[in-house]
């Protein structure tokens, strides 16, 4: 075989099996960012989504028995309700965006299945 | 008293400027360039010990100071909060990179002039740029018009053992790729063709590598023991970013074991040399750029913006000199064919897999920036993304290193009875254990790599391997071996517990007696012990809690961790009602391997490094003999 030919196959090839592992795990994994008026848009329908909005600060109730964790989140033109089954995070009422992933429950509360903060805590950055 | 500090910067950053002049001139100074050197570096040590004063007493005026640390604050932790925030991560960043110049001008071949004083125009380039960000752009020595009298404290999550070395380590590990660059621009600039810098380089990015992993590590085993949700690693933007270096890393101190007469050798090293040093400056771009959203939290502006020209001008460079001086990095014709053996080979395979371990992060890590820009839609992708595309990648790689001892020892024979070993071992998974093809691939794996490297080293083969490299294999397996069971053999309950009840989990039998209230002066905490029994016998207790910050809106948790060879335990005090608790139970298999794995590799690596040195010594003495 030609050695140019050669050169070729064996540089396309790595590239091409990343390429396939890539599309491959892409399907399982890829989530939107909705926006609060966005997501409330797609209420009814069954479909896991990944939502960012900001906390509205009075609205977190946290029932530690269950435990239980209520609050909404806006992003200024809509607001949703959303219900989180699990322990409420030591920097939750620092944050100031929250990114929730989970369903509309057929009442229009939104299900959280995972919870992400953004926090600006201090250790990174400055204000 | 910060006046000190501030002009101290400023002469550091005056003599620095020096130091790149001395050194860049043709007829190169080498008086001036080390005293100015020198100069620069006692005056940012000067610079950060007068921060650590500020700390060490409480000065508020310094608003640095006042956003970190507190009067109440124990003293390590206020020697730790020099670290806790931008300004001061910097002029500790510096402050290594300092230390490395020095140790450069320190070795015997740069004061006998075999190492050309353009390796401190270089250095103190990049010391300028730090410079020119603590003085003008984010100022550590920045007064607050109205001092408070009481500073807002350090994140009690900061306060831990974890954070005090995590980030001192990764700055060593970043600073030292610096040092092997500056040493292949410099002979490159001189025009020299030798393939000495291979050498020369070995040490310095074989030590950097240590402290990268250990930095790694470190942060990773923070987040098991302080963020209590039980994970040591997510893939989240900041952690990705002190990968790619060390992917590169790894890489390089591979390529630089190749024999003479390898194709491509001084393109593959240099290309991986510049590579790793530019995505140490990378990591500092994404961490602080804000481009993208991290669960660390980020900063917008102007850092980022100078962090990414700094980049490009990196890259700009460096591809221009190596096309400049491509003669200089081509292999001597001689040395051609000369031991083109199968152990190359499998290095410069391996060397292709760790770049696709790259390109596949780094995909994964800008992939919300790209599809912003793109499609006009932010597509975030998860640790699914994550550990579907690098696990195969991974255990190829894994794989070619269990090659390692018997291509070594031209010996490919020796690799059938710890591949049947390995065979036996995923099979006895797959069917006894269970965990699935992954878990039971892993395990083959692991086996097999652990065979060949014992076998090697206990004398089953012609070619004795060296200690120092096998137990860094072994211990990166023995780490292998952890993160597959911690990430495939979990278990966890939420349960709620009366005062004498006992549950059933993970084989143990786990005690509730009470909950403590402890008070401090600014806090008060609310915990429990729980008692730990397998089989009658009391093993342990397992022991968490919350604390409540007067000055803060966020309690601080403090999980409890029961670790055995088997297993780990792991406590989340969720709430409380009266005396009733509400408790997360998790159960991670073999997450102590990982930790102790990391020892043997840090062992081993130390061993290389000592390999290295006295190598080369005691081959000087049997040369003088002959």
């Amino acid at each position: 075989m030609n050695k140019k030919v050669k050169i070729v196959i064996l540089s396309l090839l790595p590239v091409l099996a990343l390429g396939f592992l890539a599309f491959r795990a892409f399907e399982n994994s890829a989530a939107y960012y909705y926006t609060i008026s966005e997501a409330k848009a797609l209420e009814g329908q069954e479909q896991k989504l990944r939502i960012k909005g900001q906390l509205v600060e009075d609205s977190v109730d946290y029932d530690s028995s269950i435990p239980l964790l209520e609050f909404a989140l806006t992003d200024q033109d809509c607001q949703i309700e959303v219900v989180y089954q699990g322990v409420l995070p030591d920097n939750f009422h620092h944050a100031d965006e929250v990114i929730v992933e989970g369903k509309f429950n057929s009442q229009g509360q939104f299900m959280v299945s995972k919870l992400m903060l953004q926090c600006p805590s201090k250790y990174e950055g400055e204000e | 008293m910060h006046y000190l500090g501030l002009i101290s910067l400023y002469i550091a950053f005056g003599s620095a400027l020096l130091a790149v002049l001395a050194g860049a001139r043709a007829q190169a100074r080498t008086r001036l360039s080390r005293r100015a050197n020198l100069l620069s570096s006692l005056a940012v040590a000067l610079s950060t010990l007068v921060l650590v004063f500020a700390f060490l007493s409480n000065d508020f005026r310094l608003a640095y100071v006042a956003r970190n640390s507190a009067r109440s604050l124990p003293v390590l932790y206020k020697i730790s909060a020099l670290w806790a925030g931008q300004s001061g991560s910097l002029l500790l960043w510096l402050l290594v990179i300092s230390l490395f110049s020095l140790a450069v001008q320190r070795t015997r071949r740069f004061r006998d002039g075999g190492f050309d004083l353009r390796i401190n125009t270089v250095i103190n380039m990049v010391r300028v740029l730090f410079i020119i960000l603590l003085l003008f752009v984010t100022s550590p020595f920045e007064l607050l018009a109205d001092p408070p009298s009481n500073g807002s404290g350090l994140n009690p999550m900061l306060q831990s053992v974890g954070m005090v070395v995590h980030p001192p380590l990764l700055f060593m590990g970043f600073s030292g790729f610096l040092v092997p660059f500056a040493i292949v621009v410099s002979r490159l600039w001189a025009r020299n063709s030798s393939d000495s810098w291979l050498q020369e380089v070995r040490p310095w990015a074989l030590f950097a590598w240590l402290f990268l992993t250990a930095g790694i590590v470190s942060g990773g085993q923070w987040a098991y023991n302080e963020l209590g949700w039980g994970g040591y690693w997510a893939w989240d933007p900041v952690e990705n970013a002190s990968l790619f270096p060390w992917l590169t890393g790894t890489a390089l101190l591979h390529t630089l074991l190749l024999d003479k007469g390898h194709a491509g050798r001084k393109w593959w090293s240099y290309i991986l040399i510049a590579l790793t040093f530019a995505l140490t400056i990378f990591g500092t771009f994404l961490t602080r750029s804000g481009v993208l959203d991290s669960v660390h939290a980020f900063s917008g502006g102007v850092l980022g913006s100078i962090f990414f020209v700094v980049l490009a001008a990196i890259v700009l460079f460096s591809a221009g000199l190596a096309w400049r001086r491509r003669s200089c990095l081509a292999e001597d014709p001689t040395d051609q064919g000369l031991s083109a053996n199968l152990l190359g080979t499998a290095i410069k395979a391996g060397n292709v897999l760790y770049l696709l371990l790259f390109a596949a992060v780094l995909l994964g890590t800008m992939f919300p920036l790209l599809s912003r820009n793109l499609a006009g839609r932010e597509i975030v992708l998860d640790e699914t993304f994550f550990n579907q595309v690098t696990v195969p990648i991974f255990l190829v790689l894994f794989f070619l290193m269990g090659l390692a001892p018997v291509l070594a020892a031209g010996e490919v024979r020796r690799a059938l009875l710890p591949l049947g070993l390995a065979v036996l071992v995923s099979l006895y998974v797959l069917f006894a254990v269970g965990g699935g093809v992954t878990a039971s691939v892993t395990f083959g794996i692991a086996v097999f790599g652990a065979a060949t490297h014992l076998g090697a080293l206990f004398g089953l083969s012609k070619r004795r391997p060296k200690l120092g490299s096998t137990l860094v294999h072994v211990g990166v397996l023995l780490m292998l071996v952890g993160v597959t069971g911690s990430s495939i053999y979990t278990d966890d309950v939420f349960v709620t517990v009366e005062p004498g009840e006992e549950i059933q989990f993970g084989g143990y039998t786990v005690g509730y007696q009470r909950l403590q209230t402890r008070y401090g002066m600014d806090r008060y905490t609310v915990g429990t012990t729980l008692r730990l029994s397998r089989s009658g016998r009391e093993v342990g207790t397992l022991t968490s809690e919350k604390t409540f910050w007067e000055n803060r809106t966020q309690p601080s948790t403090q999980v409890g961790v029961f670790s055995t060879f088997k297993e780990d335990l792991y406590l989340n005090l969720a709430g409380w009602e009266g005396q009733t608790a509400r408790l997360h139970l998790q159960r991670f298999a073999l997450v102590g391997w990982i930790w102790f794995g990391s020892w043997v590799v840090y062992l081993g690596a130390v061993l290389a490094l000592l390999e290295h040195v006295l190598g080369r010594k005691l081959g000087k003495q049997v040369k003088a003999w002959q």
